[in-house]
């Protein structure tokens, strides 16, 4: 080494060796695309509606108006109409799914005969393609061919055909169910997942001490998944917050505005009627509506997270 | 310091200590066509510390949780204080079990986790206040009830989960290999502190583990089990001295017995000649009534009965010398199998050298091809 060293004019990195990037700029340099992929797909597109949103555009072209939209918004009736059924619509849907999701969870998670194949069934309303689902529904809850409406008559609950989609309130409540129906198997396999990951140990102590079956999903199930409940119920919000498939599908918002939530009204406004400025305004409401909401649970989570344990 | 006495309270607030004890009647237990135990019957007494032990998958751990009632009998009969509790769920037998994982509540604080049976008792606040608080002094727990398990070391935990089954006040403990999450020096320190727990709750013990140092040193008596059987049940001491196969020889002691295959040349009630590798020819105090000449048996030698010696009976090269500072281990190889003898630490002994061992012919056991003992004749009694 030391003679190398030595010698005039030699340097202390061979010349073979490639250069080398520092860490930094390699790390940079590894993020670079993900960065572009972002900025392309997510932050333009939002400035790009944001800016939208304080013009008149349409189809015409557009002129800036300021915050027009916005105070058209805050005095309609219609829209606080719409913000709360969209507020409803995802209370109990997500409630359903989660209540749903844990009792299903708690069976499949049972030692039974035959349990992998219920783990199987459970699967197919969140694999076949949403409108191939909805178009079943359809069908289930049309008046006059559906079999809910026939079943109905001939039992006697209704007295001729009932077209479940026509009526206000059973047009809601059938869009609820069917989003269940198929909301409800993916947080049934993430609740399924998080109790396998539970202790068997836990349940086995508990039992030896006299805890029954109610007593140990109560004091230990529930709190042992209580984060992954949490974070569940959090993303669950969001999708049927801004599930728009489903109801398009069933009713397109109908009858009379009953199953109209925000993301349908900003479609129909914007991609409907071609009002693209108005449109944008309901959709930054959206995004700041859902802000305000993930960052209340993001603080509930964190809360959560120190009761139960997780350090 | 506070104690619990098991057992219930009579009315007149005195405690009357039950007898609990625990017997086995023929105890199978399969899973599908497997079988893992055969047939076991055990007998054990009101206040006794009994170790289960045995390799992994031997069935010692099967056998505790159908104790614990966790698992059921494929045949056979549990009777705990005459009782046949066989069919009872586990609450309903008198026992507690403190789990290998110990088997803490993560969400709830060090109180609540001893709390727990308590809770599902729905004992009133105050008692069970009381209780908990018994308990949390017994194991100087007192100033970690409010955290989580979390915060707590491996001993801590392995406390708590012993406060959560104290509480109980269980005709029966049972322990499932409770130590052996815990670091070496760690478990020493434990093993003291269960046998002082035993002392002072004079309580029934079952305690499971594949650890021999942790049987010997805190058992009454010990039952080895090997496939799914009884191979021995005893005081340490008479498995020790009295080994009834090569299995419970090679299996209690440390380090492990050496065995030597060895020639019979001569075979009588009163004792055997046989010939060593290395053609050295010995009269051994065993009783060779089982063998015959010219079969081939094992020669059991504890390394710690082995001495330097000049005119000792083996010449061995010592390939490997471990010294300990008390003791010297040196690890030979015999006949094609590893000799191990256990030399004061400071003999005189070094690597790649011929040395001479001697023994006391009286402290060799001998070992029939099919692995049970030729019974010595001079070995100290200490069945009871």
């Amino acid at each position: 080494m030391t003679d190398v060293l030595s010698q005039p004019g030699a340097t202390v990195r061979p010349k073979s060796a490639p250069r080398r990037l520092s860490d930094r700029a390699f790390a940079v340099l590894l993020i670079l695309p993900a960065f572009a992929f972002i900025g392309v797909i997510i932050a333009w597109p939002l400035v790009e509606t944001i800016r939208l949103s304080f013009t008149d555009a349409r189809l015409g072209g557009e002129n800036y108006v300021g915050f027009e939209n916005y105070v058209d918004l805050w005095n309609s009736r219609r829209f606080h109409s719409y913000v709360w059924i969209t507020f409803y619509w995802m209370f109990i849907s997500v409630l359903a799914k989660m209540v749903l999701g844990l009792i299903g969870a708690s069976l499949l998670n049972a030692a039974v005969p035959g349990r992998a194949l219920f783990r199987m069934l459970v699967m197919p309303p969140w694999v076949i393609p949403i409108a191939i689902g909805c178009i079943g529904w359809l069908w289930l809850y049309n008046g006059t061919f559906g079999l809910l409406s026939g079943v109905g008559q001939r039992i006697g609950i209704f007295d001729g055909a009932f077209p479940f989609l026509a009526g206000k309130t059973s047009a809601f409540y059938s869009a609820v169910v069917t989003d269940v129906w198929i909301g409800t198997p993916m947080v049934t396999l993430f609740f399924l997942a998080a109790m396998q990951g539970v202790n068997r140990d836990l349940y086995e102590a508990a039992w030896v001490d006299g805890a029954g079956r109610w007593y140990r999903f109560r004091r230990i199930t529930i709190p042992q998944i209580m984060p992954v409940i949490v974070s569940m119920s959090l993303l669950s919000a969001i999708w049927t917050f801004n599930s728009f498939d489903i109801i398009f599908i069933l009713t397109q918002g109908g009858p009379r505005g009953a199953t109209t939530t925000l993301i349908i009204d900003t479609y129909k406004t914007a991609i409907g009627n071609f009002k693209f400025g108005e449109g944008a305004a309901r959709a930054v409401v959206i995004v700041v509506l859902l802000a305000i909401f993930s960052a209340i649970y993001m603080f509930l989570l964190g809360k959560i997270n120190k009761i139960y344990g997780v350090k | 310091m506070a104690r619990i006495a098991p057992g219930h309270r009579d009315n007149d607030g005195k405690d009357r200590h039950s007898m609990a004890t625990l017997e086995l009647n023929s105890i199978d237990k399969s899973f599908g066509s497997a079988k893992v135990l055969h047939d076991i019957s055990l007998s054990i007494q009101d206040q006794e510390f009994v170790v289960f032990v045995g390799p992994s998958g031997c069935g010692k751990s099967t056998l505790l949780r159908i104790i614990a009632g966790l698992e059921a009998a494929s045949s056979g009969q549990i009777m705990i204080e005459d009782d046949d509790v066989s069919t009872l769920a586990p609450i309903d037998r008198g026992i507690s079990m403190v789990f290998q994982s110990y088997a803490l509540y993560p969400h709830l604080s060090v109180f609540e986790n001893i709390a727990f049976p308590l809770r599902v008792q729905k004992l009133p606040r105050r008692e069970l206040e009381a209780k908990v608080n018994k308990a949390a002094d017994i194991l100087q727990l007192s100033d970690k009830l409010h955290l989580k398990p979390g915060q707590l070391s491996g001993g801590q935990r392995q406390r708590v989960a012993i406060g959560r089954s104290i509480v109980r006040e269980p005709k029966i403990f049972l322990f499932d290999e409770p130590l052996s999450n815990l670091d070496a020096a760690l478990r020493g320190d434990m093993r003291v502190e269960l046998s002082e727990l035993h002392k002072q709750l004079n309580t029934t013990m079952v305690y499971v583990t594949h650890d021999q140092v942790e049987a010997m040193t805190m058992a009454d008596r010990i039952v080895v089990l090997r496939d799914g059987r009884v191979e021995q049940f005893g005081s340490p001491m008479e498995l020790y001295h009295q080994p009834r196969t090569r299995f419970v020889a090679s299996f209690i002691g440390q380090p492990n017995m050496n065995f030597l295959p060895a020639k019979v040349r001569e075979a009588s009630a009163s004792g055997i000649t046989v010939t060593l590798p290395g053609d050295v020819t010995l009269s051994l105090p065993l009783n060779g009534t089982t063998v015959s000449t010219g079969d081939t048996i094992d020669i059991g030698l504890r390394p710690e009965h082995l001495r330097l010696q000049d005119d000792g009976q083996l010449e061995v090269h010592v390939k490997i010398l471990e010294r300990l500072g008390g003791l010297s281990i040196t690890y030979s190889d015999v006949g094609g199998v590893r000799f191990c003898a256990a030399l004061d630490g400071a003999s005189p002994v070094k690597e790649d050298t011929t040395i001479r061992l001697g023994f006391d012919p009286a402290a060799a056991h001998g070992f029939d091809a099919q692995g049970n003992v030729l019974p010595r004749l001079g070995a100290p009694d200490f069945q009871s």
